[in-house]
């Protein structure tokens, strides 16, 4: 009687328990994407140059990077790398499938990977000569030449395995009205430019160890509104009409902190702001003019006042956080107006009583561009500023920041503000590689050497250490030459409200994406 | 028309309260753009970073704006901008919807056809769309703002032109002229042209009020006036991230659109009463 | 009736096409090759002409046009460029959401024009006249965008009645209808106010005061039936005027919607949808008007009869 009561009182218990944190998984959360990734045209992690956050909720990766950048099993359990780099074996975990039913094995590992054949992202998977299926869960990866970076390509957001029979099917519309991944939550609608809803995948049993949660995500959809201003999305935060923003610019951190309900996460950054100069287009072409624009710009000024202080001046094309930015002192950007001026005397451009230089009659005039939201707008405002405190007088162009990467492609641009948002000393070939030129190569910087430098750092490495070694001797060339001036490496800011979402205290994560999505959790 | 009698009912105008209250803003307004270098200590680009967002003090009398630069003086600046952009703008729209829509009312036929078939479409398109096309065509700044504003009213002035030039193209001093063997050309600019020319010019400024607006607006695209220069729509277009830090940045510009429309349209009015004209100008 | 409204469709049919060409035509003058959008620099000359045929990007322009417009009529409107979608699901994902504010501010500034248009026609030159027209002078003249960004920061910020932006819910209507809907207020009130006291002045009202009906009755009953001819009029030919308002407004509000749609695609130089967007907004324009003509010849007699 007491044991069949107990038992009874138990199963209501367990019920009530049920529906309670079902009423909680229930919810739904609403996330703002960073306005960097505002406009990302598609799912297709093969052939897209920008993939936004909610991309690595749809999709998991073969391997996850951690916060030391260290890499931990995911969609494969574990791997071996061949002693003289030349191959890899990666043992792939089992019962797990797609969002459509199909299952992830051996083979969909070679027919993903061939999906990359002649698309903008093959760079990631050059290195690889020939996919062989071992059997149905292992997979071996024949080398062209050791590529001590696949780790890193197979944990990005670009290889997030997609399901190789329906992005055949759905061809040009894939990514864009389906996406079909292995990942913790399934798409269920994206407007571009608008929204993305994401169901939870209920059958989720495969999540690393970097995440606590070891099962399906705790709450049941996941709406990603893109709001091209960061005012409005401070103020739908603050006014409770979305649950978090997973960028909060850091003229805005003064005003989460003093809202009761709101928190903040803070992160280091993998974005870094700098102003790049075409070197084919006068005034710089002369290495001069360059040298003494980019040593023109005053980092420490622009952190103190644009971003409080928050953040960290950018001295190398790197962030800080990779050992290839660690270039010997001589060759880091750093503000000099004394040898700022000096350069533009020698370069023959005189003050003129304006406060503008000249040279033979004709003044130091530059186009500088920028993208035309308001947290770019006010960096390039103070830059212009800056650049005219030596003498030049820069006018500011604004682009739509999906249209000013075609602008480019024209190659009539002479100096621009931007940014970048990755974590690897690839970055530099993507930007500076003579055979991009335009775009991604807004410099147009194309010079033997560097490619030199470049094709051992990017091939011609055997190991992590090579190539550090490798990386740091490419990078130190493109500094001495000047194609680009540092501005600023900021924090990665994230705001929520307190009152609707609870968020994980220890983060193993480089970055607040999916990893810490998973752990996060909707306030009933 | 001469001088004299052009300014009679401009001065007529000042004479009722409202139109002594409107002239006087636009006057005060225009003395300011005018006279900006001179009435402010700052200049319009100086930043002075560490001195952002003040409140008005007795340095900066309306504070200072994200890059720590004097509103008032931006605000003195930016009308110079504004205003100056609005009232070309609208002048090579009125010059050439005079002419076009003279033209068409005079000769009539094919032409007029063709020229009502494109006005009537342009003139029911909303004018932020006309201005928003064209500043994808001939690009962002001072120069786009203009073509885009210019043509985006260029259909209600070819519009009112025309519709004057038929009224009156039948009248006895036109068919005397054309009697004594005057060209088509010496008649359309002696004699009908001048004659439509104060409804046309009230017109105009009236559209002067629309078209700062206009600008204000694309301004606020960020297509307009490109930084540091300041216009009024500019520099809302800025405000709008430290709306709720610093109201003012947005504030002040917004009322001063406001005001310089109310005023210019109050003023109109009186204009419109002195020239005793009501019932053609208004065109809609 | 029908007749009528067939006469005045008919007669649509060469603007529909003008309208359409000029847009067609305006697009191609936008510096920059819409190829550029599709390829990475240094793709293959095949690459490129493929993509170039699959948008009939490589045909001389009649024959663009001729292809464009076939294929609009039969609701094809093209592939978005830039977002990869029929342009077709773009548009009608947009459009309920412009039809919503833009109805909705056509009505609220209807309803509150026309009421405050009676209000100063009967106190004609008193206080209330001039404080009603002062107020939506002012109204009228404040840059959209701007009365949008104080509503906000009023309604949505400091009082925190109404969400900051997007399209969920109903109250996420209220603070864009009354940014669009107070500009047109001016106009309505405006037009109202002089039908009615040109209406007023008419014989057939002082026949009706003879009688000796209450004033309200013949004002209300009477006058305003003859001034809300030219008002509707109005209303009608300012369609495209309350959805070009909407354009800034749904920039404001961050919502979803043809202007919202109609700004990035021209930012993207995405052709298919600027061109799909903009007539929308022709159509819309042209029905406006049309509708006009239509509730004009239903309310007015004379029209009425002379069709008879």
């Amino acid at each position: 009687m007491f044991h069949r009561l107990s038992r009874a009182f138990l199963a209501s218990a367990v019920s009530a328990l049920a529906l309670m944190t079902s009423g909680a998984m229930a919810q739904e959360i609403v996330f703002v994407l960073n306005t960097s990734e505002v406009g990302t045209p598609t799912y297709n992690p093969v052939v897209a140059a920008n993939l936004n956050t909610a991309t690595n909720l749809i999709y998991d990766r073969l391997v996850e990077m951690d916060m030391n950048r260290d890499f931990h099993p995911h969609l494969a359990e574990s791997w071996e790398e061949a002693e003289d780099g030349m191959s890899w074996v990666f043992h792939l975990r089992q019962g797990v499938t797609f969002h459509n039913g199909e299952p992830f094995d051996a083979q969909t590992v070679a027919d993903w990977l061939a999906l990359f054949k002649g698309s903008d992202n093959e760079y990631m998977v050059q290195a690889i000569d020939k996919v062989e299926v071992v059997d149905d869960t292992t997979v071996k990866l024949v080398m062209k030449n050791p590529e001590p970076n696949l780790l890193y390509n197979l944990g990005s957001a670009n290889m997030g395995v997609v399901e190789p029979k329906s992005y055949v099917a759905l061809g040009e519309d894939y990514g864009v009205t389906d996406a079909i991944g292995t990942g913790p939550f399934r798409l269920e609608s994206f407007a571009v430019g608008q929204e993305t809803v994401l169901v939870r995948n209920d059958d989720y049993a495969w999540p690393t160890e970097l995440t606590a949660n070891q099962g399906p995500a705790k709450f049941e959809r996941a709406v990603f509104r893109e709001i091209p201003e960061d005012s409005t999305a401070f103020l739908e935060l603050k006014t409770g009409g979305v649950d978090m923003l997973l960028n909060v610019p850091t003229d805005f951190l003064g005003e989460v902190e003093k809202e009761p309900d709101l928190g903040t996460v803070t992160l280091p950054g993998v974005d870094l702001y700098y102003m790049v100069m075409n070197v084919t287009k006068a005034p710089f072409d002369d290495i001069r003019v360059r040298e003494a624009a980019a040593k023109a710009i005053n980092q420490q000024e622009i952190l103190d006042n644009i971003y409080n202080g928050v953040g960290l001046v950018a001295d190398t094309f790197l962030i800080s956080g990779l050992a290839e930015s660690h270039v010997a002192d001589q060759y880091r950007i750093r503000y000099d107006p004394m040898r700022a001026n000096a350069l533009l005397d020698e370069a023959g451009w005189v003050m003129g009583a304006d406060g503008i230089r000249a040279k033979d009659g004709q003044p130091l005039k530059i186009d500088l561009w920028t993208q035309s939201d308001s947290g770019f707008r006010r960096l390039t405002e103070v830059v212009q500023a800056q650049l005219k405190a030596v003498g030049i007088d820069a006018t500011i162009t604004t682009f739509d920041s999906s249209t000013i990467r075609d602008e480019y492609k024209n190659g009539e641009h002479q100096a621009a503000v931007r940014s970048y948002f990755w974590d690897n000393a690839d970055i530099i070939d993507w930007f500076f590689g003579g055979d991009r030129l335009g775009y991604p190569n807004i410099s147009m910087f194309n010079d033997p050497k560097a490619e030199e430098l470049r094709a051992k750092a990017m091939t011609g490495s055997r190991n992590r250490e090579e190539r550090v070694a490798n990386f740091i001797a490419y990078h130190e060339y493109v500094l001495s030459q000047f194609p680009f001036g540092p501005i600023y490496q900021p924090m990665a800011i994230v705001g929520y409200n307190k009152t609707r979402v609870k968020v994980p205290e220890n983060l193993k994560a480089p970055t607040f994406q999916h990893l810490a999505i998973m752990d996060m959790e909707a306030v009933e | 028309m001469n001088m004299a009698a052009a300014l009679a009912p401009a001065a007529t105008a000042l004479r009722s309260p409202k139109g002594a209250i409107a002239g006087g803003w636009l006057l005060l307004v225009i003395l300011g753009a005018i006279l900006a270098p001179w009435l402010t200590p700052y200049g319009y680009d100086v930043q002075n970073l560490p001195g952002a967002f003040q409140p008005p003090n007795a340095q900066h009398w309306l504070g200072t704006d994200e890059f720590g630069r004097d509103l008032l003086t931006r605000l003195l600046y930016g009308a110079r901008t504004s205003l100056s952009v609005s009232a070309v703008a609208i002048g090579i729209s009125v010059t050439a919807g005079l002419i076009l829509g003279a033209v068409a009312g005079y000769f009539g036929g094919r032409l007029d056809r063709a020229v009502t078939v494109v006005v009537d479409l342009t003139w029911s398109f909303p004018e932020i769309l006309v201005a928003l096309i064209l500043v994808a065509i001939v690009g962002p700044g001072v120069t786009g703002t203009l073509a885009a504003i210019g043509v985006a009213y260029l259909a209600q002035f070819t519009r009112l032109a025309r519709a004057q030039i038929m009224a009156i193209r039948a009248e006895t001093y036109v068919e005397a002229a054309r009697s004594l063997g005057a060209s088509d050309a010496f008649i359309l600019f002696r004699h009908l042209i001048p004659n439509t020319l104060s409804p046309v010019l009230v017109a105009a400024m009236l559209a002067t009020g629309d078209a700062i607006i206009l600008e204000a607006t694309l301004g606020f695209f960020g297509l307009g006036a490109q930084p540091p220069i300041p216009s009024w729509g500019a520099m809302m277009s800025s405000g709008t991230a430290q709306l709720f830090r610093a109201p003012g940045i947005i504030l002040f510009p917004g009322l001063c659109v406001a005001a310089t429309v109310v005023a210019i349209n109050l003023y109109g009015d009186a204009l419109v009463r002195a020239l005793d004209i009501r019932s053609r100008a208004r065109t809609h | 009736m029908l007749a009528f409204t067939f006469r005045r469709l008919l007669a649509l049919i060469p603007v529909f096409l003008a309208v359409s060409l000029i847009i067609f035509l305006i697009l191609h003058l936008i510096p920059g090759d819409p190829v550029d959008n599709l390829i990475k620099i240094g793709a293959s000359a095949g690459q490129r002409a493929e993509i170039e045929a699959r948008y009939g990007l490589d045909r001389p322009l009649p024959v663009q046009y001729l292809v464009w417009l076939g294929n609009v009529l039969q609701g094809d409107l093209g592939t978005a460029i830039v977002g990869r979608r029929a342009v077709s699901a773009i548009v009608a994902q947009a459009l309920p959401y412009s039809l919503m504010l833009g109805g909705c501010a056509l009505l609220f500034s209807s309803i509150l024009g026309i009421a405050l248009g009676i209000v100063a026609a009967l106190k004609r030159d008193r206080w209330p006249d001039q404080a009603i027209m002062g107020g939506v002078l002012i109204g009228s003249t404040m840059p959209g965008f701007w009365l949008g960004l104080m509503l906000i920061l009023v309604f949505a910020v400091w009082l925190g009645w109404f969400p900051v932006s997007g399209a969920r819910g109903w109250t996420s209507l209220v603070l864009p209808v009354l940014t669009v809907g107070l500009g047109g207020t001016a106009l309505v009130a405006r037009v109202t106010r002089i039908a009615m006291i040109e209406a007023g002045q008419r014989d057939f009202v002082l026949l009706l005061h003879a009688k000796g009906l209450p004033v309200w009755r013949i004002q209300l009953f009477h006058v305003l039936r003859h001034a809300l001819i030219p008002v509707v009029t109005i209303l009608a030919l300012r369609i495209g005027w309350i959805l070009g308002g909407s354009v800034t407004v749904e920039v404001v509000f961050a919502r979803p919607g043809l202007g919202s749609t109609l700004i990035k695609a021209l930012a993207q130089h995405d052709y298919p949808v600027v061109q799909a967007c903009l007539l929308m907004l022709a159509v819309a324009v042209m029905l406006g008007t049309l509708l006009g003509d239509i509730l004009q010849a239903v309310m007015d007699p004379r029209v009425r009869t002379a069709l008879q």
